[in-house]
């Protein structure tokens, strides 16, 4: 386990010179994983067949970024539907094969927050990165680790936990729990928690209400918490730190792992001894440069189970491959939103993260519980469903006419707006996020 | 072959997991050793119900009952068979069906009243989303009987404080594991309390289930 006071969990990875961190990809790569999965993987072969290309054609990154054909969500689900198989071509052992019993040990599967929830086979080995990440919370061997999610993601997260020397707590992300999670934080003292989510944060605020708890005084033990799910606005932000939290924002890396914040809170982390990490052109296949607004593409390093290569994930990020301040060498990432969530009103670009603070700033609606009704990437009018607490002194009329003037302020034109209870809206989850774009 | 990256786990305190009897809430602290005999008792518990070399068992449950579950998850390893995972609440309640239509689970465990009601409010027929698994375990009396109602053929998996119960496909008693466990009726009160016969992290001494019932022998139980 190593010097309990050192900074970082791994520092001869986490800050190793970027020299070394583009051989050790070059070699997990080009030498290991694509040979791997074009070998075993129906879905790469296939896709790669079509392009024309076999591992053989790429022996250099250049070769890759010119050569390597996409894949991504839409092609997963159909070779699922086209094979009949739920891995949908991913899988890369034979679950029969005796010699993979211990390996390949259980199946969860994604939010299914955009669709039927994809199975995702499970190596079943112990812990994950997340170690980095649990220690650059302040957690340290000895210390209780408030672990706080769903049950689809698998035993990972606890196995992490134990980890880095802490002991897991369980407690469900799920409003019924959120009184046992306040009790246990005050009589276990955590130092850590995975996670916290935007519908997190309204429970916690209704149970204080309505319980009398001081979520300060509950909660004080922490030394990180990390917020996952969404993004957070900044009502829910000065909310959760007026609580006396340090917030740690993590986002997805594409299917292929996660990004989160150090304590510079400066970009999110992503590990590229992990996966490689290209940010491109949302509308083409050029590579944008540091800094720039593009569309994140993942592929895997370790993943041999049911790897995904050249995935793109339809999420919008800023890049970049310089130091932090925190002296880690690997790439941050800043997430700007969803490209599937973009729509164009009159010539105006709309993402979610343009409304959120301002129906944030509505009290009724402050739990920021909303989608965008989209019938297609451009529309005549924006319209919103939003979710409300109570109909606020004056009536939904009024409380309809409130939020449309905050968002006006905000964008520069009234929205329709449809007011529903919040309910109606968190019952689409999971737990810690809600469909954000949803079909007119 | 290593697949995956991993750093070394410690040993140790295992996690503080929890036991539920009539809403009140207790933390149960457990240890790595309570949890491989946990796994050990769980094997012949998920033999009973079906499960075997390349089987599959979903089991809908919630993070709050990891310590009770995390043993099914690896009995199902040493069968040979593979496990799948979906939350017990309405609101996961379409993930549960996903996985049923989309792995062909041999066994269902952990159904509860919240999960019909989810199903349920999404319009779709339990007879239709549960009759292709060939066993379907509830946890309470309401998704027991909804399911029987249904033309589900329900078996049990009840909670026994830091232990669980389950009913085989051919009993109509429940099994627990007389191994580890002394289950016995309380007198006064008619219900069912547990004491553990090896040394755990916390001691459990004649602990009240909130279950009512009768031992015919160790290791059968009967629900009154």
């Amino acid at each position: 386990m190593g010097d309990p006071t050192r900074r970082m969990f791994a520092p001869e990875i986490e800050a190793m010179p970027r020299s070394a961190i583009e051989q050790l990809r070059d070699e997990k790569l080009l030498g290991d994983i694509i040979p791997w999965a074009y070998e075993r993987s129906g879905l790469i072969r296939e896709t790669w067949d079509a392009a024309g290309i076999t591992p053989k054609d790429v022996q250099s990154m250049d070769d890759f970024a010119e050569k390597v054909p996409f894949i991504d969500k839409d092609a997963i689900r159909s070779y699922r539907d086209r094979h009949n198989d739920p891995y949908g071509g991913l899988l890369c052992i034979d679950p029969a094969d005796p010699a993979t019993r211990g390996v390949f040990s259980a199946i969860f599967s994604t939010s299914g927050t955009t669709g039927d929830p994809t199975p995702v086979p499970y190596a079943g080995r112990g812990p994950s990165m997340l170690v980095r990440e649990f220690w650059e919370l302040g957690t340290r061997p000895g210390d209780h680790f408030m672990h706080c999610l769903f049950t689809f993601r698998g035993p990972g997260v606890h196995e992490t936990i134990r980890g880095i020397g802490a002991t897991p707590v369980f407690v469900d992300h799920q409003p019924e729990d959120i009184a046992t999670l306040l009790r246990f934080s005050r009589e276990l003292r955590p130092t850590g928690w995975y996670t916290l989510s935007g519908p997190l944060v309204m429970m916690i605020e209704h149970t204080a209400a309505a319980t009398g708890a001081d979520p300060a005084e509950d909660l004080a033990s922490y030394k990180g918490v990390i917020f996952a799910g969404e993004p957070i606005g900044p009502r829910a932000r000065a909310k959760v730190e007026g609580w006396g939290l340090e917030l740690f924002i993590q986002t997805s890396l594409g299917d292929v792992g996660a990004a989160t914040e150090c304590a510079e809170h400066d970009g999110c982390h992503f590990w590229e001894d992990c996966a490689y990490v290209e940010s491109l052109d949302p509308l083409g296949t050029d590579a944008v440069g540091d800094g720039e607004r593009g569309e994140l593409v993942s592929t895997t390093l370790i993943d041999k189970i049911a790897p995904l290569i050249r995935y793109r994930s339809d999420d919008l990020v800023r890049v970049t491959h310089e130091p932090c301040a925190c002296g880690r060498t690997h790439g941050r990432s800043w997430p700007l939103g969803r490209k599937g969530d973009e729509i164009v009103v009159n010539g105006v670009s709309v993402l979610p993260g343009d409304v959120w603070p301002a129906i944030e700033n509505v009290d009724e609606t402050s739990a920021a519980l909303f989608q965008i009704v989209r019938t297609g990437r451009e529309m005549d009018a924006l319209q919103l469903r939003v979710g409300y607490a109570s109909e606020g002194p004056k009536g939904l009329a009024d409380l309809r006419t409130r939020v449309a003037d905050s968002v006006a302020a905000a964008i520069g034109f009234a929205p329709d707006i449809e007011l529903v209870e919040n309910d109606v809206l968190l019952r689409q989850g999971p737990p810690h996020k809600i469909p954000r774009v949803t079909k007119g | 072959m290593a697949v995956t990256e991993e750093y070394e786990a410690v040993t140790g305190a295992w996690g503080v997991g929890r036991v539920v009897v009539d809403g009140v809430i207790t933390p149960w602290p457990v240890s790595e050793a309570d949890i491989e005999g946990d796994i050990e008792g769980a094997v012949p518990q998920l033999a009973s119900l079906g499960i075997a070399e390349g089987g599959l068992v979903l089991i809908v449950s919630l993070l709050s009952h990891a310590a009770q579950v995390f043993p099914f998850e690896q009995a199902a390893g040493r069968l040979g068979a593979l496990y799948s995972s979906s939350d017990r609440s309405p609101f996961d309640a379409y993930r549960c069906a996903s996985l049923i239509r989309q792995l062909r689970p041999t066994v269902v465990m952990g159904i509860d009243h919240r999960v019909l009601d989810g199903l349920e409010e999404a319009g779709r027929d339990l007879a239709e989303v549960f009759g292709p698994v060939p066993a379907v375990a509830a946890v309470d009396h309401d998704a027991h009987a909804r399911l029987q109602a249904a033309g589900i053929p329900a078996r049990w998996w009840l909670a026994l404080g830091p232990t669980s119960a389950v009913q085989p496909l051919d009993d109509d008693a429940l099994r627990y594991d007389a191994a580890r466990w002394w289950v016995e009726v309380d007198d006064a009160e008619g219900d069912l309390v547990i004491t553990d016969l090896t040394a755990r992290l916390t001691p459990c001494a004649r602990f009240r289930t909130g279950v009512r019932g009768t031992v015919p022998e160790p290791g059968r139980l009967i629900l009154a």
